[in-house]
């Protein structure tokens, strides 16, 4: 495909979108909430084939595949994107000319995807589309699946509102086709800050960019969750927040922390997050990585024996392969993070010393999992917010974000849209 | 420490010889002696071996020597000799916000023997006996960074096989272009042989520089050029290929005279392409005879012919351990290696992402 044909893909789109505009915004909305329940339906031919496409395209296991839509669309609901309309925009008429406070969508987005986890590609698409604003997606190499079948699950449940998203794939290098790309009026890039920058660097004025670069997530237990029936229950629902997209979304936490006096707390956690880990792999198998990936991971454990061996109270847990790996350390700095189910056991004093451990991750920060403060957690969920979380929850959950979910600690539709206040009357 | 000086003198004696052979048994004696000392004289180093298993007594064969992780060197000093006898101290390049790994030496001996017949074969390979090469060098001077084992090495290269007029044009982390470019110039029209060395980053700012001014030079035919690091940390990156284009059309050298240099400063050795010694023949690392290297899956730490994490064994690693895992991928390619890189621009893997990756880019 050449630069020129993506154009008029792109001129085709704008087209498309002003058809669309005729309608009124209630419709696209209603619309794009029965994809939503469609996809959130275990059973609808859309998750049938993400099912059945996904683990071949990624390398992800079909199990993990399987529970880990499940946990992510099951969360979603069309009621919920009602609710959102209602809470970003104050309904979808102000969508519509009449409105006394207009939204106003760009006539094009263009969506840059590169992760590898079909929950955000499905938003990412839809959220313009709802604002009818049409798509042009570049799909990541990483997930040659999800945007094709989110362009089919749209396209067959309207045809019209089909016809205002498009899928395009080319390398990274045809720096033609990515400028031809970046001439929709709004570009919603995904990836790495690098990526991100380097894509923004190239968007030429007066048209938008949003950022969606790095984030990670985190744990934190406290002293009632760091033995017996709670750790278990907490060292379960962390296990799965690992091993779901294999550690590869921004909501699996890569660091445990233990904010418990007790100096055996830190050693229970790290052995009850490796039997998780195990029994989770047995359940859900990680999938196939790259040598990369590979020999990252048995750098980080080789790293982590040596400080062993240098007598630091250091102590790999980990399988036979490098399926999963937890490393009980006795810093709460920050340190590597090699991902592929691969978390560290990292000790803080209490829930300041947690803070201070989390300073440096910042802006950073997505989701917080957090259990066993007691009457301290309500302080705690606001120190996190105020550190920079836009999510926290129990542990198991971090893989069940709501479709409402701030992801930026911004709106998830506002940002897409400027608003037009309208002074009445008017002649 | 007489076992060692022993394996340090056998060692001088090899980087000596005229002709290279591996010498699978002359290796395998000194690299499982310099284990068995290693061993006795590093605590850290002794423990972690046990706690796989390996002691000198149990070991058949240098392949089973135990590999330190490389990362290891920023978080404890590998040395197996008394500390208060450290002489030099190299350390890894870092941001404000990052460890930096360091190699405590006791003695430069080894050190500079490898590195000088190293760099005399596969950078000078043509260079006759008692002549001398015209060194411009794109890299801090070991005055203005003692610590850089890159710098202590061009400034070894330099006493030893450098024309007087040999001149290092990174200063204060600025390429000295005017300077540089007026001895490009002279150095075109001189008669000593021309090697054109440096960081390959700096090679980026120096094509930079010479695409604004709008200059190029036809260097010599013999001209060769060394280049070596990658763009860890930099905002810009540009492919091997790319960089290589752009010094045949600037610098007038081929690309098929432009060594790559493997090297870290964990290790006394290095590694170069084998361009000029063996030009009819493709591309590929060559080792010296007094190293190894190993290909091995990192998933079972056997050998492999894929990809596979690269492991290095080094007899000039008298004072600190010989056996290195690095964090690099590589694969064998016949009688040397290839090491494999992520490419430029490549997409991250996810979301998350590594801690040090962002915690390197963020404000200090």
């Amino acid at each position: 495909m050449s630069a020129d044909t993506l154009r008029g893909r792109l001129a085709a789109l704008r087209e498309a979108g002003a058809v669309l505009r005729r309608r009124p915004a209630v419709e696209t909305i209603a619309v794009l909430a029965r994809v939503i329940d469609s996809w959130s339906n275990p059973d609808s031919p859309w998750r049938r084939a993400l099912n059945a496409q996904f683990p071949v395209a990624t390398g992800f296991s079909e199990a993990a595949v399987r529970e880990g839509a499940q946990v992510g669309f099951g969360a979603w609901s069309g009621a919920a994107l009602h609710q959102l309309v209602k809470r970003e925009l104050g309904g979808a008429e102000r969508l519509d000319s009449a409105a006394s406070r207009m939204a106003v969508p760009p006539e094009t987005t263009a969506v840059v995807l590169a992760g590898q986890v079909p929950m955000p590609t499905l938003l990412s698409i839809l959220l313009p589309l709802a604002l009818r604003s049409p798509v042009l997606a570049r799909q990541g190499s990483r997930d040659p699946v999800t945007a094709a079948l989110v362009a089919r699950s749209v396209s067959e449940t309207d045809p019209e509102i089909g016809a205002c998203l498009d899928v395009v794939s080319f390398p990274s290098s045809d720096t033609a086709q990515l400028d031809a790309l970046l001439e929709a009026d709004c570009v919603v890039a995904t990836g790495s800050d690098e990526t991100t920058a380097t894509l923004a660097a190239r968007v030429r004025p007066p048209r938008r960019v949003l950022r969606h670069g790095h984030r990670l997530s985190v744990a934190a237990l406290g002293p009632e969750a760091t033995g017996g029936g709670e750790l278990e229950r907490a060292a379960a629902g962390l296990a799965l927040d690992i091993s779901l997209w294999d550690q590869l979304g921004c909501l699996s936490p890569i660091a445990v922390y233990v904010a418990d006096p007790d100096d055996e707390a830190v050693d229970r956690v790290a052995r009850a997050l490796a039997e998780a880990l195990a029994s989770s792999e047995a359940r859900l198998p990680r999938g196939c990585i790259d040598p990369v990936a590979s020999a990252a991971i048995a750098h980080e454990r080789a790293e982590a024996e040596m400080r062993a061996a240098a007598g630091r109270d250091v102590t790999v847990h980990a399988s036979t392969g490098s399926a999963w790996t937890v490393v009980r350390e006795d810093v709460s700095t920050p340190l590597p993070a090699p991902l592929h189910r691969f978390v560290r056991v990292q000790p803080v004093a209490d829930e300041h010393a947690l803070l201070e451990a989390l300073r440096p991750l910042g802006s950073h920060l997505a989701g917080v999992a957090i259990q066993g403060f007691g009457t301290g957690t309500p302080g705690l969920i606001r120190a996190l917010a105020e550190a920079g979380a836009s999510r926290v929850c129990a542990p198991g959950k971090l893989q069940a974000p709501p479709l409402s979910w701030r992801r930026e600690g911004r709106g998830v539709l506002t940002p897409l849209v400027r608003f037009a206040d309208l002074e009445t009357p008017l002649r | 420490m007489n076992a060692r000086r022993e394996i340090e003198r056998e060692l001088l004696a090899w980087t000596r010889e005229p002709g290279w052979h591996a010498d699978e048994d002359r290796f395998q004696r000194l690299a499982l002696a310099l284990f068995a000392h290693q061993f006795e004289h590093c605590e850290p180093y002794r423990r972690f071996c046990q706690g796989r298993g390996y002691t000198p007594d149990r070991l058949d064969s240098w392949r089973e020597i135990p590999a330190v992780p490389t990362g290891a060197f920023k978080q404890m000093e590998l040395v197996s000799f008394p500390r208060e006898r450290t002489r030099h101290t190299f350390r890894t390049s870092g941001t404000s916000t990052s460890q930096r790994g360091a190699l405590h030496l006791d003695t430069l001996l080894p050190y500079e023997a490898s590195l000088l017949a190293s760099f005399r074969r596969f950078v000078l390979p043509d260079l006759v006996k008692g002549d001398r090469a015209r060194l411009l060098v794109l890299a801090p001077s070991a005055s203005e960074l003692p610590d850089s084992s890159l710098s202590h090495m061009f400034a070894v290269v330099i006493r030893e096989l450098g024309t007087p007029e040999s001149s290092f044009y990174l200063e204060r982390e600025r390429l000295d272009a005017d300077r540089l470019l007026a001895d490009l110039e002279a150095a075109a029209a001189g008669a000593a042989p021309v090697a054109v060395c440096g960081t390959a980053f700096a090679f980026v700012h120096l094509m930079d520089e010479m695409s604004r001014r709008g200059v190029s030079f036809a260097l010599p035919e013999s001209a060769r050029a060394m280049e070596t690091g990658g763009f860890k940390g930099r905002s810009r990156r540009v492919t091997n290929s790319e960089l290589y284009d752009q010094i045949e059309a600037r610098l007038g050298i081929p690309a098929a005279r432009v060594v790559n240099q493997y090297g870290m400063t964990e290790l006394g050795s290095q590694f170069y392409d084998s361009v000029l010694r063996h030009p009819d023949e493709p591309r590929r690392k060559l080792a010296p005879p007094w190293t190894r290297v190993r290909i091995v899956d990192p998933e079972t730490g056997k050998t492999t012919s894929g990809d596979g994490s690269i492991r290095l064994f080094d007899l000039a690693n008298t004072g600190s351990v010989l056996a290195l895992h690095t964090a690099d991928l590589g694969r064998v390619a016949s009688d040397g290696f290839h090491v494999i890189g992520r490419e430029p621009g490549a997409e991250a893997r996810g979301c998350s992402i590594a801690v040090d990756e962002f915690l390197a880019g963020s404000p200090a």
